[in-house]
């Protein structure tokens, strides 16, 4: 391949990552490190896997990543170094021993598959942190910036339960999760943007954490439905049915603080009870109550379970400010 | 370099999801080779026929140009999921074969999930929806002769609809229905966890390292998810795309096709 068939390839390629891609190009010729897939993609001779992984690494440099894409990635970055340091501290493995410290009464307790699962939720959410920072986020929380308990400082919030009690500190989890798959959906419709190549590669990869984080609350549901007692509410399906503090079916005798903190994580404008949905056919916007539907079976709570809903940055930040001791207004 | 084959003869259903058996399809789809089916899924086809191919424009078209048309992708594979899981729900022995009433809560409310995603769908398409697909019923009976293999053949059509909305969302231009597709890929991403949990003993194959790869969920370009679901024999109406994408393409992490 001579380097003027490169041209017309890169020409449909947004001229942003174009430029970028020039410099990225020099750079690995000069044998900078490159990421895996693009390792992988040149190995492969395959131009296709190392230009979308190249776009995508290119980003990584961190000079001017559109404002729009910036600020909800640097949103979801907060909101998975949260998720990562928790699973830390709940491991052992956090940087601070402070944390370390604070889950001891409930580490033992986490055992077999449940510790493994824990280990892969926290693998996946470390990932997410350095994919996030590789696309150009940033963020200066580190792992004492966070009271689990939800005291944000105290060391003496609502969810301390969490550190001795295996089933609630599931729970929680469970919350912490299902926040995630809503703020990301939330998110969604900001990487539009004008359906360009940067936008939809970010869109793209937002959309594929979301379902991972998705999966992460289903398993996390199982668990607490087939080893710690959880009501039928808790599907084994791991969808949510119905909205507000039942749907997160905690066990024991939560305080009024923790009902109201999942009354919003399963709440909000748009609580997951929601059943109507809104569609553009270009032209028109129709709204669909889908338990209005004929032919359905499973009666409204099929129809809650069958269908997520988004939260507003404002109402994540109202559910996860205990957590964070830094102001996130 | 190898020689490409000019024919593909496909024995039995197990064939569909083999990944050798879809590159070949691929391969062949690309240089105009033929695909034969072997006589016995050939003649189980004939009689399922209840669409018979119109010339010029029978059959399930894609405009993948437009939303409308991506709905109709979207619409299609969840006929398909549904078809699957009310066959299993609604059998005869479905009690039989599941004698655990948590893997029967499972497979229910799944079955009625992708219903609701199917009728919504249909709802939300109105006049411009594709037609109802018609089904190979002797692929049917294959993908749903037992419980393990109901189990197995649940996990790759959940891993692949989550592949095919996290590929298929940067082509919707509307932010409403944007958020449609992700209030519904979540669920399937959630029914994948579940169908692949309840196979699983080590607790990590939920989300595990054949299907997140460096964080990031599976992901697949309509085509690829369409030849996978042709290679499956399991739709007769004809589904062919009248018209292509316009957002580019980005390099698939396909979806595992479950052993």
């Amino acid at each position: 391949m001579t380097s003027t068939t490169n041209v017309p390839i890169l020409d449909a390629i947004d001229p942003e990552i174009t430029d970028r891609l020039v410099t990225r190009r020099a750079a690995i010729a000069k044998g900078a490190a490159v990421g895996s897939t693009v390792a992988m993609g040149l190995a492969m001779a395959s131009v296709p896997v190392a230009l979308a992984a190249l776009s995508r690494e290119a980003f990584g440099q961190g000079t001017a990543l559109p404002a729009d894409i910036k600020a909800v990635l640097d949103f979801a970055l907060a909101l998975e170094i949260f998720e990562n340091e928790f699973y830390k501290a709940v491991l052992g493995t956090s940087g601070s021993a402070a944390q370390n410290a604070a889950f001891v009464g409930v580490r033992a307790s986490i055992t077999g598959a449940a510790l493994a699962t824990v280990q892969q939720i926290q693998k996946h959410e470390a990932q997410h942190v350095a994919f996030l920072e590789q696309q150009g986020a940033t963020s200066a929380l580190t792992a004492t910036d966070f009271d689990f308990t939800g005291g944000r400082g105290s060391g003496n919030g609502p969810f301390k339960p969490a550190t001795t009690d295996a089933a609630f500190l599931l729970a929680v989890a469970q919350g912490a999760e299902d926040t995630g798959v809503r703020a990301y959906k939330g998110q969604a419709g900001n990487l539009i943007g004008n359906n360009d190549t940067t936008h939809n590669a970010v869109l793209e990869a937002a959309l594929r954490i979301h379902s991972v984080e998705a999966r992460h609350a289903a398993r996390i549901r199982r668990i607490r439905r087939l080893a710690m007692g959880a009501p039928d509410v808790v599907r084994l399906s791991g969808t949510i049915r119905g909205g507000g503090a039942a749907a997160a079916g905690a066990t024991g005798s939560p305080s009024a603080d923790v009902v109201a903190a999942f009354g919003k994580i399963y709440g909000g404008a748009t609580p997951e009870s929601n059943t109507t949905h809104v569609v553009f056919n270009g032209s028109a916007e129709a709204s669909i109550n889908a338990a209005s539907l004929s032919g359905i079976m499973g009666g409204t709570d099929a129809v809650t379970e069958a269908f997520d809903e988004p939260l507003t940055k404002a109402e994540v930040i109202a559910i996860v400010q205990p957590f964070f001791i830094p102001s996130l207004a | 370099m190898s020689e490409p084959r000019s024919s593909l003869v496909i024995d039995s259903p197990e064939d569909l999801w083999r990944s050798s058996t879809r590159r070949s399809f691929l391969r062949l789809l690309g240089v105009g080779g033929t695909i034969a089916l072997a006589p016995t899924l050939f003649a189980a086809c004939s009689g399922d026929d209840n669409n018979p191919v119109q010339p010029n424009g029978g059959g399930a078209q894609l405009d993948l140009s437009t939303d409308i048309g991506i709905f109709n992708y979207a619409y299609a594979l969840e006929q398909l999921e549904a078809a699957f899981y009310s066959t299993v729900v609604g059998a005869a022995n479905f009690a039989t074969l599941f004698t655990d009433t948590n893997e029967r809560e499972l497979l229910t409310d799944i079955r009625n999930h992708e219903v609701v995603h199917r009728e919504f769908l249909k709802a939300a398409l109105g006049s411009s929806a594709i037609p109802a697909l018609a089904l190979n019923t002797t692929t049917v009976a294959a993908l749903t002769a037992d419980r393990a293999t109901i189990l197995k053949n649940a996990q790759s059509f959940e891993d692949l609809g989550v592949a095919a909305y996290n590929g298929a969302g940067k082509q919707l231009k509307d932010a409403r229905n944007l958020l449609v597709a992700g209030k519904i890929v979540s669920v399937e991403a959630r029914h994948a966890a579940a169908i692949r949990d309840a196979r699983d003993t080590t607790g990590r194959a939920f989300a595990g390292d054949d299907v997140v790869i460096g964080g990031l969920d599976v992901k697949m370009e309509p085509a690829a998810v369409l030849a996978r679901v042709t290679a499956l024999n399991l739709v007769t109406t004809p589904i062919s795309v009248a018209k292509q994408q316009t957002d580019a393409a980005t390099a698939d992490q396909p979806a595992p096709v479950a052993s």
